[in-house]
């Protein structure tokens, strides 16, 4: 009797052995894990479900190819449902709940007002890969926040100079009724009126609210004031609803300049297929076809062979983001939040864009906007292709430091 | 004028999609006593079978228009006997709970269904296009369809709870059920058919904006909001309350789109709060103000 309890404490002990020493072994390979925070519910959903296909991608490259300092990267993914307040719980939970060493994400400007100053708390670094709001990059910038994609001024400086070109004269716009709506209207108010002083921006503006449905009344109203030109920054489901219900209405035979300051988001073009209208001005953060560079090249290549699509501006700016993590977390040696943020300060990595830098100053990338208009259907990916393509530099459009109202 | 009549049409065609959908959660709530927090994701279903109908199988708008609603009815009394059966008798509140959670499990399930991306849904040949009316106003032919079909739904649920047998046992097992049941009416069957009834409703409307609205997994959240504020302004559980309810909120996104496009967002709530201020339970509903 005596001899079998012994027995099974020896087995006991040594099983006890054996589970600490792999415990002591999994800590140096313990993963790296990235924490996203995107819209995964609602009518822009489809931007979280390109989003997290795109990190997706870059996190498989990269554990193929040894992952991170040793180790593996993994990823969780919360909902943010488009709201600040869920955005900051679910960045809480990530870091306090899930130990991720990195946050990155954020879809609307709204939120990314929201979440900006919350981020130091974490002691965390925060990469934003969609929301354009300026200010996250300016006033109300600090050590944390990072943006890696084309934000609202960077956006409007390009938009400004097609406009200008045009040579339409009276300008109006159709935006969502928050900060992306109402602040890319004031920034290309003030780039266009640089460019072209004679430009008049028409009082008679049309802010529906995010999720309108019904864009009637609105388009009626801005074909009423007769502009020459209209800039419209609806994007996601609302941006499809406008292009069919203003198609119905002649809205696109009009003679008419019309800019879609995010039109060429592939969650949108992939919707609407033909129903596009040919010859508007669509604008977008990234382009696939517009960068001819090793490293797009494969990304379109790899995006294309794994989820049979064309990879959209927020596809890309997760994967890149990926990629800057990795070359952060190189730089300084550790994955440890502060020295990781420090290290993104500042440095330059290889993004499907080209070489791109996070100025130390603001944390902004110098990244500009690519502008086309809608032309023939693209066979490969069933989608409008551009023509008349306008890559912007991010040095000529992106304004000074002293100008952003940052001060690190 | 011509840009008023294009709003008054406007107002017409916003408001009588609306009443289809919210005369539904009306109905509901008069039989089962339960505010269906769901209801805005039947309409999304609806919406989605119809994509699939169409735009997957090929087949005409017509046959998804009949099908796909009674479809999402199925579907109904299946949720009906599994899951509110259990909270007939309950408290108000708890109805709102538990039908939230139906949202959120609905909801969950378009997306892994359907996926996140966002859809369109071509209208038949025959209402593609636009009419150029008297008076050289250009106005989409979908759009006039889709008041036809408000009105239609109109005088049928009319002359269903005016003139016909199942109208009115309906009514008397919503004014009083143990009275109903003593009178030998299967009143189980009733409520079951009142939440499947509700749910057809919602779906028809979901088909009928499919071809005018992006089908995304967020259409049933906006609906819902949109169908809480017709029953507000026109009391709860009335059904011409439902009509002026979802006539009035027509008006105010199409007349105040138009005429007030910067502060738009504003006015369906200020609408809202003038009603309870004068009327707290609506401008027809029951009980004293």
């Amino acid at each position: 009797m005596a001899s079998t309890a012994i027995r099974r404490m020896a087995v006991a002990a040594l099983a006890a052995a054996g589970i600490v020493g792999s415990m002591a072994a999994q800590a140096a390979e313990d993963p790296i894990k990235l924490g996203a925070v995107y819209i995964r519910s609602g009518s822009a959903s489809s931007y979280g479900a390109f989003a997290e296909q795109g990190m997706k991608l870059a996190i498989e490259q990269i554990n193929d190819n040894g992952g991170v300092l040793g180790r593996q990267l993994e990823y969780e993914i919360e909902d943010s449902q488009g709201n600040s307040g869920t955005a900051i719980q679910a960045m809480r939970k990530l870091v306090y709940q899930e130990n991720v060493d990195a946050l990155m994400g954020i879809d609307s400007s709204g939120v990314a007002q929201g979440v900006a100053s919350t981020v130091p708390q974490l002691q965390t670094p925060l990469i934003i890969t969609h929301a354009a709001t300026p200010d996250v990059t300016g006033k109300m910038c600090n050590d944390y926040v990072y943006r890696l994609s084309v934000n609202i001024v960077q956006n409007m400086r390009g938009a400004a100079e097609i406009a200008a070109d045009s040579g339409a004269k009276r300008w109006t716009t159709i935006g969502p009724d928050y900060a992306f709506g109402r602040q890319s209207w004031d920034f290309f108010g003030q780039a266009l009126k640089e460019k072209n002083p004679d430009a008049e921006l028409m009082s008679e503006t049309a802010f529906p609210r995010f999720g309108a449905e019904e864009f009637t009344p609105f388009i009626n109203s801005i074909m009423d004031a007769d502009p020459d030109g209209v800039l419209i920054s609806l994007w996601g489901g609302d941006l499809v609803n406008f292009v069919r219900q203003a198609s119905d209405l002649g809205f696109f035979d009009q003679d008419m300049e019309i800019m879609f300051t995010v039109g060429a988001a592939t969650e949108v073009l992939d919707a609407l297929g033909e129903q596009m209208p040919e010859g508007v001005w669509l604008g977008t953060r990234y382009w696939f076809d517009a960068y001819d560079n090793p490293t797009n090249r494969d990304f379109v290549a790899a995006y294309k062979e794994r989820y049979d699509k064309a990879p959209s501006y927020n596809a890309e700016g997760a994967y890149a983001a990926v990629y800057a993590y990795k070359a952060a977390m190189e730089k300084a040696g550790t994955t440890d939040g502060p020295k990781v943020a420090e290290a993104l300060s500042g440095m330059s990595f290889d993004s499907p864009m080209g070489e791109i830098t996070f100025r130390a100053g603001d944390h902004q990338t110098l990244v500009g906007p690519t502008w086309g208009k809608a032309g023939p259907m693209d066979d490969e990916f069933g989608i409008r292709s551009l023509t008349d393509v306008h890559v912007f530099d991010g040095k000529d459009v992106t304004p000074a430091v002293e100008e952003t109202g940052c001060s690190l | 004028m011509t840009a008023f009549f294009t709003a008054l049409l406007n107002s017409l065609d916003i408001g009588l999609l609306l009443f289809v959908i919210a005369v539904g959660l009306n109905i509901v709530f008069g039989v089962l006593n339960v505010i269906n927090f769901a209801h805005g994701a039947l309409y999304m279903i609806g919406a989605y079978l119809g994509f699939s109908l169409i735009a997957m199988l090929g087949w005409p708008f017509w046959a998804a228009l009949i099908v796909a609603p009674l479809g999402v009815a199925a579907l109904a009394v299946v949720l009906d006997r599994l899951v509110l059966r259990f909270i007939y008798g309950r408290e108000i509140t708890d109805s709102l709970l538990l039908t939230f959670a139906l949202l959120l499990v609905l909801n969950e399930s378009v997306r892994m269904i359907w996926g996140s991306g966002i859809h369109v849904v071509e209208p038949p040949a025959l209402l593609a296009g636009t009419l150029e009316l008297p008076g050289g106003v250009l106005y989409p032919v979908y759009n006039l369809f889709v008041i036809g079909v408000g009105l239609t739904m109109l005088a049928g649920l009319w002359a269903l709870f005016n003139r016909s047998r199942v109208g009115r046992i309906m009514r008397a097992a919503s004014l009083d059920p143990d009275m109903a049941k003593a009178l030998g009416i299967n009143t189980r069957l009733v409520v079951t058919g009142a939440f499947a009834f509700g749910a057809w409703l919602a779906a028809v409307g979901g088909v009928v904006a499919a071809p005018m609205r992006a089908i995304d997994p967020g259409m049933g959240d906006k609906i819902i909001i949109e169908s809480f504020i017709v029953v507000v302004i026109g009391g709860l559980g009335s059904f011409p309350g439902a009509l002026i309810g979802a006539l009035v909120l027509g008006a105010i996104h199409a007349f105040g789109g138009r005429y007030f496009p910067e502060v738009n967002m504003v006015l369906p709530f200020i609408g809202m709060a003038l009603v309870l201020l004068v009327k707290p339970n609506g401008l027809m509903g029951k009980g004293a103000a």
